[in-house]
């Protein structure tokens, strides 16, 4: 009774909230002084116009307060400020604290779900999580057993929770969700693991399922329109995903969608990144293997899917196209357009038209990708939109059983899911970046529900002939392609970077350090190093009329498995072991935010 | 494990034994003493002496450089190969890393299985993450059959403190199958018997481990 009496409350908001909750994110997210979406906002700048703090006085920065979120394992994604009220999760067990900023930081309130911990040992790469999203006083959690729960702002209780997905075949999430409209839309993590990718849409009202797009798999289940989806401005045709797989593999194929979501409220369209097809051997999986690698365009009321661009067909290194997709409006050639641009894994940049999914640029944002030669940019050939491969570094055309060596980048990608940063006023963007390349040897390996399904064993090492660090901090102009800046870095840049109107870009490194840059040269202001190494993505807000900068420590992830005793290259010989720097060496475990302010 | 340790302290003694019967047979459980016991004998310590030459770079933390005895008392001297893979006298498998530092497959074999089913929790080369223990430190503490117990089962450290979960690789063919591959390449990597990296030089692969291989697929 009770249920029902709740369902037909919710059905009665429904009707009233449909139209609202879009506003409700649009005008929560209008206000600098707020942090009300992980991206910053719905087009992903992570751009804030508070200019309180600005390259003049960022130098004089100064720690204002810290927490600890009482759990040490990789500390991913950062809080959001919604008012007089800031939001902190945690890795699992995905703990949520609503802290008052009007009172010191104390805790209104505490949400800590239960979760079977086996959920662990089947999420590769630690157990991070990027993060809450706000709506209509709600706030979501998207918890690493694919537990969504919509928690009430004000007091912290369960609204409704839904579970979207199957942690026993290893479907997990560490990924923060879409809040949009009158619905919550979700990804999947498990590339891994051989899980079917797909984001699913539920409705914000009551946790309903509204619709769910395959990444894989027959048209009806993808949710494409063989005549009106396009890839490069054709349409794809029927059964464009089963075309290019062999028999049934699809169904294990991968093609998750655990990076990040961004919207275009005009165009109502939302905009995100397929992952690696499974297996990690290419040898094992022929064809295409659509649409894993692949860049999406969906109506976010039907999940209709308007455009695809496959950037990596038939993956042979491991290179997720799941990286934030930025929206920009910018003149090109003297032409405004509506841009989307892309720093994907594969270590190419790509900028699209964000309306028709035109492909207008695809540069290496870091010189030493070897991998390919470029994008094929003539419309009339017949591999229009694909990479050349360079044959060396072809993990399919060596074979299984056989070491590719010297490929850059590694698997890891010349960038992984840390998001960059958009500044409208210098027109730029701020990406954090690896510089690592690898060993890639595939072999065949069998597939178990619920157990890793990767067929590859590789080695990774610095960029070879370079500075000898593993990360760049580079400032990219997406209408030539070209770097306009760079700056080294000992370890690779595994955090979410912010631009704001004081002409001041902020990132976090692995030792540990909160560094301010000159948006316009990479001149460093200021660091500091916090308890420990950042995965984290920095975020500013303002209260009481003051401006504060925040960033969660906590080392993990990928870059905390693949650096905490360093690498080294197998190519340098004996001598050079244990030559390049060990992360373990400068951080340790930690869970804290730091929030830093200007004096006075 | 502690019938498989009675066992290593029984062989060794034996071999000890024969060798140099004036000498007491050293307690096992500390490399520093296998050492010096293998100073006090001439055969043993031509023994350590062929095995210090096939060691490359610094001792590593909880072994001598040079000892074929671990801390937990197992001697990984390798004696015969039964169905392609090396073992020691107690039958239990153990790498066999030749003077150039050629592997035998199954060491190999176990980097490649160690870095698809291990590595994103245990880290590059058996030398740990943030969060996941150095497993080419835990194989000279740790007995073999519990090391397969916790590799089939998992494990789990949850508390307020902790947040480690192990999965359970016993149905897993591609970790299951090779097991005492990755269990022989870690005791390499933790005795310094290989550096970190790929093996430079290995073994072809026999027969029987193509065989083997074929017989863990299942797609």
């Amino acid at each position: 009774m009770k249920y029902l009496l709740n369902g037909a409350i919710a059905a009665l908001l429904l009707g009233g909230a449909a139209a609202h909750a879009n506003e409700s994110v649009l005008a929560e997210v209008a206000k600098p002084e707020q942090w009300a979406i992980q991206t910053g906002d719905y087009a992903n700048t992570r751009y804030s116009e508070l200019d309180q703090i600005n390259k003049g006085n960022v130098g004089d920065l100064r720690v204002a307060w810290s927490f600890s979120t009482g759990v040490l394992r990789g500390h991913e994604g950062s809080p959001l400020v919604i008012g007089d009220v800031m939001y902190v999760h945690t890795p699992f067990p995905n703990k949520v604290f609503a802290l008052d900023l009007k009172d010191n930081g104390r805790i209104l309130w505490r949400y800590e779900p239960q979760q079977n911990p086996e959920v662990i040992a089947v999420m590769c790469c630690d157990t991070v999580n990027r993060g809450l999203a706000y709506a209509d006083n709600t706030i979501l959690l998207h918890q690493a057993d694919t537990t969504l729960v919509a928690l009430d702002a004000t007091t912290g209780a369960e609204k409704w929770k839904v579970k979207t997905g199957d942690p026993a075949i290893g479907e997990t999430n560490t990924t923060t969700v879409l809040p949009v409209k009158d619905k919550v839309i979700v990804g999947v993590s498990g590339g891994e693991y051989g899980v079917r990718g797909r984001v699913t849409a539920y409705n914000l009202a009551d946790g309903s399922e509204a619709w769910k797009a395959y990444s894989t798999g027959p048209d009806a289940e993808m949710l494409v329109d063989p005549e009106n989806t396009t890839h490069l401005g054709k349409p794809i045709g029927p059964d464009s995903s089963l075309n290019s797989w062999e028999g049934d593999q699809w169904k294990i194929g991968g093609g998750t969608t655990w990076g990040w979501f961004s919207y275009d409220p005009d165009l109502n369209l939302m905009y995100y990144g397929t992952g690696n097809p499974s297996t990690w051997n290419p040898s094992q999986r022929p064809g295409d293997n659509k649409w894993s690698m692949t860049i999406m365009a969906r109506d976010v009321d039907t999940g209709m899917a308007k455009w695809f661009y496959q950037m990596t067909p038939h993956d042979e290194w491991d290179f997720d196209g799941v990286n934030e997709m930025i929206l920009t409006d910018q003149d090109v050639d003297g032409t405004p357009r509506k841009l989307l641009t892309h720093f994907d894994r594969n270590g190419l940049a790509y900028t699209l038209d964000r309306e028709s999914g035109e492909l207008l640029v695809a540069e290496k944002f870091d010189p030493a990708v070897n991998w390919t030669t470029g994008v094929d940019m003539d419309p009339a050939s017949d591999t229009y939109g694909r990479p050349a491969v360079v044959a060396e570094y072809s993990t399919e055309q060596n074979g299984e059983d056989v070491n590719s060596t010297g490929i850059c980048p590694a698997a890891l990608g010349s960038k992984d899911q840390q998001p960059a940063s958009y500044s409208p006023k210098t027109q730029t963007f701020y990406v954090p970046t690896n510089h690592v390349c690898m060993d890639y040897e595939p072999f065949r390996v069998a597939y178990t529900a619920g157990q890793p399904y990767v067929g590859a064993t590789l080695s990774m090492f610095p960029a070879p002939g370079s500075h000898g660090g593993m990360g760049n901090f580079i400032a990219w102009d997406n209408v030539t392609g070209t770097i306009k800046w760079s700056i080294p870095e000992q370890f690779s840049v595994w955090s979410g970077a912010l631009a704001t109107a004081g002409d001041v870009v902020f990132y976090g490194t692995l030792e540990g350090y909160l560094k301010a840059v000159d948006a316009e040269t990479g001149a460093e202001l200021f660091k500091f190093k916090t308890s420990s190494g950042i995965i984290g993505n920095v975020m500013t807000y303002m209260h009481d009329g003051k401006q504060y900068i925040g960033i969660l420590s906590g080392v993990g992830g990928w870059a905390g498995i693949g650096l905490a005793a360093g690498l080294t290259n197998p190519n340098d010989g004996l001598g050079a072991v244990g030559g390049y720097a060990a992360l373990s060496d400068y951080t340790e475990l930690g869970g804290q935010l730091t929030v830093f302010e200007l004096p006075g | 494990m502690r019938f498989t340790t009675s066992l290593a302290t029984l062989f060794l003694g034996t071999m000890l034994a024969g060798a140099a019967p004036a000498q007491e047979a050293p307690p096992p459980s500390t490399a520093d003493k296998g050492t010096a016991a293998g100073a006090a004998s001439e055969t043993m310590g031509q023994q350590l002496g062929e095995l210090d030459a096939q060691v490359h770079g610094d001792s590593p933390a909880g072994v001598a450089a040079g000892t074929t005895v671990l801390p937990n008392g197992m001697d990984i001297t390798p004696v015969e190969m039964v169905e392609g893979r090396w073992t020691n006298a107690d039958g239990l498998p153990v790498p066999k890393i030749a003077e150039d530092g050629t592997t035998d497959y199954a060491t190999f074999s176990g980097f490649r299985r160690y870095h698809a089913e291990c590595h994103v929790c245990h880290g590059p080369d058996g030398e740990g993450s943030t969060y996941a223990p150095a497993l080419k430190n835990t194989v000279l503490n740790m007995d073999y059959y519990d090391f397969l117990e916790i590799a089939a089962s998992g494990k789990q450290e949850v508390n307020a403190a902790s947040n480690q979960v192990m999965p359970a690789f016993g149905t897993n063919k591609n970790a299951w199958c090779y097991i005492n591959d990755i269990y022989v390449y870690l005791l390499a990597r933790g005795t310094d018997g290989i550096p970190r990296g790929r093996p430079a030089k290995k073994e072809a692969k026999s027969d029987e481990f193509t065989e083997q291989e074929n017989s863990c697929m299942s797609m």
